[in-house]
């Protein structure tokens, strides 16, 4: 084929990889809301969990600190902030200390009698009346009066005024200027966002137009606005992880071209290498537009780390190219085993399908279409656009010699059973973790950031993103009461310390039960007429002044009680809301549809101890219980205390641990994860026996993989790392290179040459992934530093071992030293034997030397 | 003193329109006040409220603190302490909690706390942000009135006139846009106490006027 052929086809092939992509790009949607990545919630708590994840009111919370200028530039660009963001539709509520009044509907108004606690402690009789308006005719006197007056004649006994201290937050920060301020003289605001908190393209939408807004303040450009919350950190981990990942990026591209021109002494590999890999990583995005419609962030990272198997495909073809062949044939000559370790790769990825997991699903979507891709290009479409090879790989310099280093290596037989052995001891016994259960040990926050955010939620009183109290009963009704009956028992936590500040449902607003006592309580308007009238004896009231107030208390009277969707339709609705939920309406759709077996191991524990399914409360009672109050807790000192509410309540009132809850869905996913790499195995254990059609050939092949993974397992146990998901992809990736080492040594070629071009192409796979996984193992970020060290070390270990491992063929020591052909790892065949092929004759080693 | 005398002479030769409604003499009349802080003064407060049959009398002392601190103790009928700064209300009665709120809730607050700041501490172009100024009269008796600019202020000021005579403040009035009033009387006014328990408002600011 002629060279122009060869430029127009690898010009086409290029443009139908940026179409694809381009499309791709413009249908699919990154999310990553983790619920995506979670199994399906088995305990009330974890389902509950899965709707607050993202919904909740604390979740959703941003906190804002303005510095940098004088109080009065500060306060006056906190009130230009509150005022652009109340007309933000991407929020729902703004506060900064200046507004609480106005929050008051006046939808509410009529009903301030029913929802004010006053009526519960005291009547509107003659006594009590004549004291409130003689404070109000010492109010009167006071610089503060313009502003009662107006509320004077209808409500003397200022109950508007008592429900919107009631309705401010419980921990004020300091006012100045009439806004919040922090000790360290930064204005502070709280906006909460319309859109979920693990919703980081809405959040991080949301925020962009916040700090939109404040660059358009007057003044702003001087001063710093510091945002703060659980948006600004997913946001922010995002942004980090690709900053660095982006910036190794560049480092391993040309590290990388720099190594295909010295092992290939020719550019073509360098513009061509690259073609299988993007084909096959854009079909895999364009399969998972047509069948999920989006993929989760971390699809895409562990697709894209997966899919580095493929970037093995054309490394062999240009190693195994010979001077005056066609490269086809070439390709033609190594596909069996290319396509053995395609397909058994792909078939092992089919588990992922098995984990139920819709991330993990679209995982698998993304990696088998991909390597597929990957490896239909490798076959048909690379021979087409690379030209016959100028030099043959086997002459490479030095090639030899690292071939007879390799080949005189020791191989002890006792070797596989003593890394088994020191393997199983240390990964079993080694102290510290198994397991890394904490979902933001994965893309942390920075320290000073978590010190900060402590401090600005501690100033502002906002609530924990941790705790939430959960309140559960059969209707809003029942949460509504159980919410007031356990207000003194939360009291009292907070005289003894064990939290700051707590907020429930009742405090918007009361059970209906309440509302009617306390307007029973209403005296009747002639009543009211004669307490009043001896009330202003002897004050300087003008007769008759007080008319509006008998009125709205006769209204209030005959009033129905305020129930929770007309308190949802007022501007302030929106707190109540989030603190009232109806697990069996709304919010059903996000239950499992199916029933699950319980959760297993710590996972069950772990559910248990939050409260879902303990013994005082049995799971079949809550099916019943639709209906969960959510009290947000500011400040949990003592998370042990609750239990004594929970023993009370018998478990309709419990304190829900969001990290536990989180780390137990993270287990039951995790357990879903083994049991699916462990059906991963015995299916690629299966395929490479069924390909290679000899359980021994199949063992020089798994033996290495599975003992390589062993010892990978075994640093990172010694070092004292926890295992994340990460690491187990980051091991499944390594296992899929190492599959290929052991496939290729493993080969019969009878052809001296031929397997100096297969060390020559595992060399060049070999140095290829540790220049790309040791430079992210340097990585700050605990993500790419996971996965980053776990494949370096693997692919080292992959490595040494399928060439102490190979069969006596490939490496056959002088002294007769090597592997017999079944090294015994678990399979009794440790007897020396022949092989059952008959073996080509090497070529003598005269010429060798 | 030569130039209070001069006014004297040009007032007798009936000219005083030459100095009237001069922000100069409103300014200068200011510039004389200005004290250092900080600064005390006894006080009589007589509110007339829409909602009151009769005026509301309370008295104490008035203090300027420095910058924008103020504090007005209320001595009888009862006792109250309100401070006003960092944009804060505060007002404690008796020995009970302190009620804290915003002065942008309470904008006359403000008002007022600007109109006895820029009193006492002679600010004219603090004064002149929020206030159109104008002044009248002469050394014996003299009115220096503040018109509300910004709408938040029209929206519950009507005016606020301060009377006074040579380099004394005398009385405060607070007028509000819904027709209630307050007439506070200063230094010496405030130390003479009134001649009534419930004075008209006619009378009280006749007193005011008084060049007695």
């Amino acid at each position: 084929m002629k060279t122009g052929a060869r430029v127009a086809i690898w010009f086409v092939w290029l443009a139908l990889i940026v179409a694809l992509g381009w499309g791709v790009a413009r249908h699919l949607q990154i999310s990553s809301d983790l619920r995506d990545f979670v199994p399906p919630a088995r305990t009330p708590d974890q389902k509950l969990l899965l709707d607050e994840i993202g919904k909740g009111p604390g979740s959703r919370l941003l906190l804002l600190a303005i510095s940098g200028a004088t109080e009065a530039q500060l306060a006056d660009l906190s009130r230009g902030l509150d005022a652009a963001l109340a007309h933000d539709p991407a929020f729902a509520h703004v506060a900064n200390g200046s507004n609480d009044i106005a929050d008051i509907a006046s939808d509410l108004l009529p009903y301030r009698y029913l929802l004010s606690p006053t009526l519960d402690t005291h009547r509107f009789d003659a006594a009590y009346l004549h004291a409130q308006l003689q404070q109000r005719v010492e109010d009167l006197s006071s610089p503060a009066a313009p502003m009662l007056e107006p509320w004077l004649k209808s409500d003397p006994t200022l109950e508007t005024l008592k429900l919107a201290q009631l309705w401010a937050p419980p921990h004020q920060p300091k006012l100045v200027d009439g806004v919040w301020f922090s000790n360290r003289d930064e204005a502070l605001l709280v906006a909460e966002t319309k859109a979920a908190g693990f919703d980081p393209g809405a959040q991080a939408a949301a925020i962009i137009s916040l700090q939109k807004h404040f660059a358009a303040l007057p003044g702003a450009a001087h001063t710093k606005l510091v945002i703060s919350g659980p948006g600004w950190f997913g946001m922010q981990a995002a942004r980090n992880t690709r900053a660095e990942a982006d910036r190794f990026g560049t480092i391993t591209t040309i590290g990388f071209v720099l190594m295909l021109l010295l092992a290939y002494r020719s550019t073509v590999p360098v513009v061509v290498t690259a073609l299988p890999l993007l084909s096959g990583a854009v079909v895999g995005f364009a399969l998972l537009a047509l069948i999920f419609g989006h993929a989760h962030g971390i699809t895409v990272a562990f697709g894209f780390t997966l899919l580095g198997v493929a970037q093995e495909y054309p490394l062999r073809v240009f190693s195994h190219r010979r001077v005056g062949v066609e490269t086809s044939t070439c390709v033609r000559e190594l596909w069996p085993l290319l396509a053995t370790a395609i397909v058994s790769v792909c078939i092992a990825y089919l588990a992922f399908f098995a984990s139920g997991v819709a991330g993990l699903q679209q995982l698998a979507v993304f990696t088998i279409g991909g390597l597929i891709v990957a490896g239909l290009c490798t076959r048909w479409l690379l021979p087409l656009i690379v030209p016959p090879a100028k030099r043959d790989m086997a002459d490479t310099p030095g090639l030899t010699s690292a071939w007879h280093f390799l080949a005189r290596l020791p191989r002890p037989r006792w070797l596989p059973w003593l890394v088994a052995l020191v393997g199983v001891c240390v990964v079993a016994f080694a102290p510290g973790r198994f397991w890394q259960n904490d979902l933001s040990a994965l893309t942390p926050v920075p320290k000073a950031e978590l010190q900060r955010d402590a401090r600005l939620r501690a100033a502002l009183g906002a609530p924990d993103v941790r705790y939430l109290l959960v309140l559960r009963a059969p209707t809003a009704e029942g949460v509504l009461g159980l919410s007031e009956r356990v207000t003194p028992a939360m009291h009292r936590l907070v005289t003894d310390h064990a939290l700051d500040g707590f907020e429930l449902p009742s405090r918007y607003l009361p059970s209906v039960a309440t509302q009617k006592a306390r307007q029973a309580k209403l005296p009747d308007a002639a009543e009211l007429q004669a307490a009043l009238h001896d009330a202003m004896q002897g004050l300087p009231f003008r007769p008759g002044v007080f008319a509006p107030f008998v009125a709205d208390v006769e209204a209030a009277r005959k009033l129905p009680p305020l129930t929770p969707a007309k308190f949802e339709a007022t501007p302030l609705g929106a707190r109540l809301e989030s603190m009232l939920v109806d697990e069996c309406g709304g919010s059903a759709v996000r239950a499992d549809p199916h029933p699950s077996p319980p959760p297993l191991g710590e996972g069950g524990a772990r559910s248990a101890r939050a409260g879902g399914g303990n013994d005082a409360l049995p799971l079949a009672g809550e099916e019943d219980n639709c209906w969960v109050g959510l009290g947000t807790l500011s400040g949990v000192n003592d998370p042990a205390a609750f239990a004594a509410l929970a023993k009370q309540t018998r478990g309709a009132v419990h304190l829900l641990d969001l990290k536990a809850s989180t780390e137990s869905l993270i287990v039951a996913y995790r357990h879903r994860i083994l049991v699916a790499l462990g059906v991963a195995a015995l299916l690629l254990c299966a395929a490479v026996t069924l390909a290679l059609q000899s359980p021994r050939r199949a063992l020089h092949v798994l033996g290495p993989m599975t003992l390589a993974t062993l010892l990978v397992l075994m640093v990172l146990r010694a070092a004292g790392i926890p295992l994340s998901l990460f690491h187990l992809v980051s091991l499944t990736l390594a296992a899929g290179l190492g599959l290929h080492y052991a496939l290729f040594f493993e080969r019969r070629t009878g052809d001296e040459r031929e397997d100096l071009r297969t060390l020559h192409a595992t060399l060049v796979c070999v140095a290829s992934a540790l220049l790309v996984f040791g430079v992210l193992a340097l990585s700050s970020v605990p993500v790419l530093r996971a996965i980053g060290l776990t494949v370096a070390l693997g692919v080292a270990f992959h490595f040494s071992l399928s060439v102490l491992m190979a069969p006596h063929q490939v490496f056959p020591s002088p002294s007769g030293r090597g592997w017999p052909e079944g090294p015994g790892e678990g399979s009794g065949s440790s007897e020396r034997s022949e092989s059952t092929v008959p073996s080509p004759q090497p070529l003598s080693r005269g010429e060798r030397g | 003193m030569q130039r209070s005398v001069l006014i004297a002479v040009v007032l007798a030769l009936g000219a005083g329109s030459v100095f009237a409604e001069t922000p100069t003499l409103a300014e200068s009349l200011l510039a004389k006040m200005a004290k250092t802080p900080p600064v005390s003064t006894p006080f009589i407060q007589v509110s007339y409220r829409d909602v009151l049959d009769r005026p509301l009398v309370v008295s104490g002392t008035l203090r300027w603190l420095g910058g924008d601190r103020m504090e007005r103790d209320i001595v009888k009928p009862f006792k109250e302490t309100a401070t006003i700064g960092d944009g804060e209300l505060t007002v404690q009665r008796g020995g009970g909690e302190v009620h804290r709120m915003s002065l942008e809730r309470a904008p006359q607050a403000g008002a007022m706390l600007s109109g006895f700041r820029a009193l006492l501490g002679g600010d004219v172009s603090a004064l002149e942000k929020d206030f159109t100024l104008s002044a009248q009269g002469g050394t014996a008796h003299w009115v220096i009135t503040l018109t509300p600019k910004t709408s938040q202020l029209k929206q519950q000021l009507a005016s606020i006139l301060i009377d006074g005579r040579n380099e004394e403040p005398r009385c405060l009035t607070v007028r509000d846009r819904n027709g209630d009033s307050s007439i506070t009387l200063l230094g010496a006014m405030a130390t003479q106490g009134l001649r009534s328990v419930a004075p008209l408002e006619s009378a009280v600011a006749a007193r005011c006027r008084n060049s007695q």
